[in-house]
């Protein structure tokens, strides 16, 4: 009797009612069996909000905090009210670094969404060995960023590494991938791409193989072409996990520090410099820690406006 | 479904594949396969290009050798001449105790998210959504100042705590996710013959829990082998770096002697290549991008 409230209670609570049953009344005072499943639940989840609260909302409290101030990594500065704001907003950098920023999110989502998709696309159908192509695709995805940015530094960095050498030896000139500031934007941006294609290929892929290949059937039988059949079927079909994944590759994209950094620093003259890394170079390396902070604050509202869209996106959807 | 794993793509893509071949015909299926071959095995080779590259230079004989050909003399240079070993082992022991704590903290509070649906627990599964899409470096910036009071800058203690903490939000949205796919009435049948919350949670919910506690592990281990930024601006001593930090540091002093660089490259990539080789059915994309398609 006492052990079916407790499973009364969860059931009510797991549809969003008052686990003690009637009433407003959220801790129950006078059932033991009750006090027990409140407090095993809040022992369950008190290591994760102490954690929680020290390290994720502590920090964003406190860079609130030293983006208006003008303190330094040792010491506590003084309240400057919205100083350091006014000098990032009106400082050009900012705004090259918060181009940039977009320009990478922009060729960062769709450059690996398209990739993607197109693979996923290519190994739906019957192919010798697909079942190898899709573990060995997914390699750049997996192996560390640091190791792949070594790995492209040899590619592209010096006028003798490999790829500018074939470059010169079509007669194509002899490109300064990392040292040209448009090509060191273009380089990031593929080296980007190259990361983040195995992401979509796998999202794409779990959405692809779960609609029904009878639709395609059919779709045949009525004498629809590949790229009708692709734009009205295959599109429709995969919008929201579509939807899912480019937020989710905006944000990682937005918050890439090591992609950009590893290959050239925010270098040549700026050119890569994304919000994240000026942050980081503000802080760390001219030790402005007040304008850091606050760079780094405005990066963190848009973020979560973004994430808070997508939250509500899919509990929209998820009703359906 | 829980976790987008390769297996189930690559299962439910098969059955569809074999269901249509009985109907459809053979041939039309096959058409063009040997083009769509040779299509993927051109974007495949161009692909993995840069990780050929690293496997390819790290047996090449290094700067002033007298070996020619292939040669392992690297990574011999490797163990007695740097601090390689010493990184590694820093990686390992930081990365191995985040993935610990992470599960420990993350299964508890993703039963409590998964099972309690009140408006307490969706402020909190909401919050540690928002969590999961913040800059890691507006964390990073107030604790290192934090830190550098406690004398955990330099640490490999500061850095695991820092690393539990940006694992924590995605970790507890990856378990919660799992625990939604088992039914509760297989605790409630615990409950009826006596069980308690934690007894039922330990011995019925984890016990069945194995896929969603791999998952969550590789995607706490991938974070913590990977990062970069984290130690790079927590770690000050060679001693103290982790792989990441310490190849960088390495490649920046030694840029030419990229056969060595390449080896400690080859070490660093070892272990999630082979997490990945044995474990990849329970391989989730993005850790919560997996997730999002349940919840």
């Amino acid at each position: 009797m006492s052990s079916a409230s407790v499973s009364d209670g969860l059931a009510r609570a797991r549809q969003g009612r008052n686990p003690a049953g009637r009433g407003p009344v959220r801790t129950p005072r006078n059932r033991p069996r009750n006090r027990q499943l409140v407090w095993t639940l809040v022992f369950f989840i008190a290591p994760s909000l102490i954690l929680v609260a020290l390290l994720n909302l502590y920090p964003v409290a406190y860079a609130l905090l030293q983006s208006f101030q003008n303190g330094s990594l040792i010491a506590a500065g003084d309240f400057i009210g919205l100083n350091n704001y006014i000098s990032v907003l009106t400082d050009p950098v900012f705004w090259r670094a918060a181009a940039f920023t977009l320009t990478f999110t922009i060729v960062g989502v769709f450059g690996s969404w398209s990739v993607g998709l197109a693979l996923s696309l290519l190994l739906r159908t019957w192919i010798p060995g697909r079942n190898v192509f899709r573990v060995l695709l997914l390699l750049p995805w997996i192996v560390p960023t640091v190791v792949s940015a070594t790995s492209w530094n040899w590619l592209v960095a010096t006028p003798q590494s490999p790829v500018p050498v074939i470059f010169h030896a079509l007669g194509l000139g002899e490109p300064l991938f990392l040292a040209d500031p448009f090509l060191a934007q273009v380089t990031v941006c593929v080296f980007k791409v190259w990361i983040s294609f195995p992401f979509m290929m796998m999202m794409m892929g779990a959405a692809l193989a779960s609609v029904d290949v009878n639709v395609y059937e059919a779709a045949k039988v009525d004498g629809a072409g590949p790229w009708q059949t692709f734009r009205l079927i295959t599109m429709p079909l995969v919008r929201r996990s579509t939807f899912i994944s480019w937020i989710l590759m905006t944000i990682f994209c937005v918050n890439d520090f090591p992609t950009i950094f590893l290959l050239t620093q925010g270098g040549p003259a700026n050119a890569t410099q994304s919000l994240v890394v000026m942050a980081y170079r503000t802080v760390f390396a001219d030790f402005r820690v007040g304008p850091g902070t606050a760079i780094a604050f405005l990066l963190t509202v848009v973020l979560v406006i973004v994430s808070v869209v997508l939250y509500r996106q899919i509990r929209k959807s998820g009703v359906e | 479904m829980t976790t987008i794993s390769i297996q189930e793509q690559t299962t439910r893509v098969r059955e569809q594949a074999s269901a249509r071949r009985r109907k459809a015909d053979v041939t039309s299926e096959r058409h063009g396969a040997w083009w769509r071959l040779l299509v993927i095995l051109i974007v495949t080779a161009f692909v993995l290009i840069p990780i050929a590259a690293v496997i390819w230079l790290s047996f090449q004989p290094g700067q002033g050798s007298a070996q020619t050909g292939v040669t392992v003399e690297n990574f011999i240079v490797l163990a007695q001449q740097t601090s390689a070993l010493t990184w590694l082992g820093n990686s390992l022991i930081t990365t191995l105790i985040t993935v610990l704590i992470s599960v420990l903290v993350a299964a508890p509070a993703g039963y409590v998210l998964s099972r309690g649906r009140n408006r307490l627990v969706s402020g909190y599964s909401l919050l540690l959504f928002v969590i999961q899409s913040m800059p890691i470096a507006i964390a990073v910036i107030p604790l290192f100042i934090l830190f550098a009071n406690l004398g955990l800058v330099d640490n490999l203690v500061g850095v695991t705590i820092v690393f539990v903490g940006s694992t924590m939000s995605v970790a507890i949205w990856m378990m919660a996710a799992y625990f939604d796919s088992i039914p509760i009435a297989l605790e409630e049948a615990a409950w009826i013959d006596g069980a308690s919350v934690f007894g039922g949670f330990m011995r019925i919910v984890l016990r069945n829990s194995l896929p969603g506690i791999l998952s969550t592990a590789i995607f706490a281990f991938l974070l913590a082998w990977n990062d970069y930024l984290i130690a790079l601006v927590f770690l000050r001593s060679d001693d103290n770096f982790t792989l990441p930090v310490g190849l960088q540091s390495f490649f920046q002093q030694n840029a030419a002697n990229w056969g060595l660089v390449m080896a400690i490259a080859v070490v660093m990539m070892i272990p999630p290549v082979a997490v990945f080789a044995v474990l990849n059915k329970y391989f989730s994309v993005g850790g919560i991008g997996g997730s999002l398609a349940g919840r």
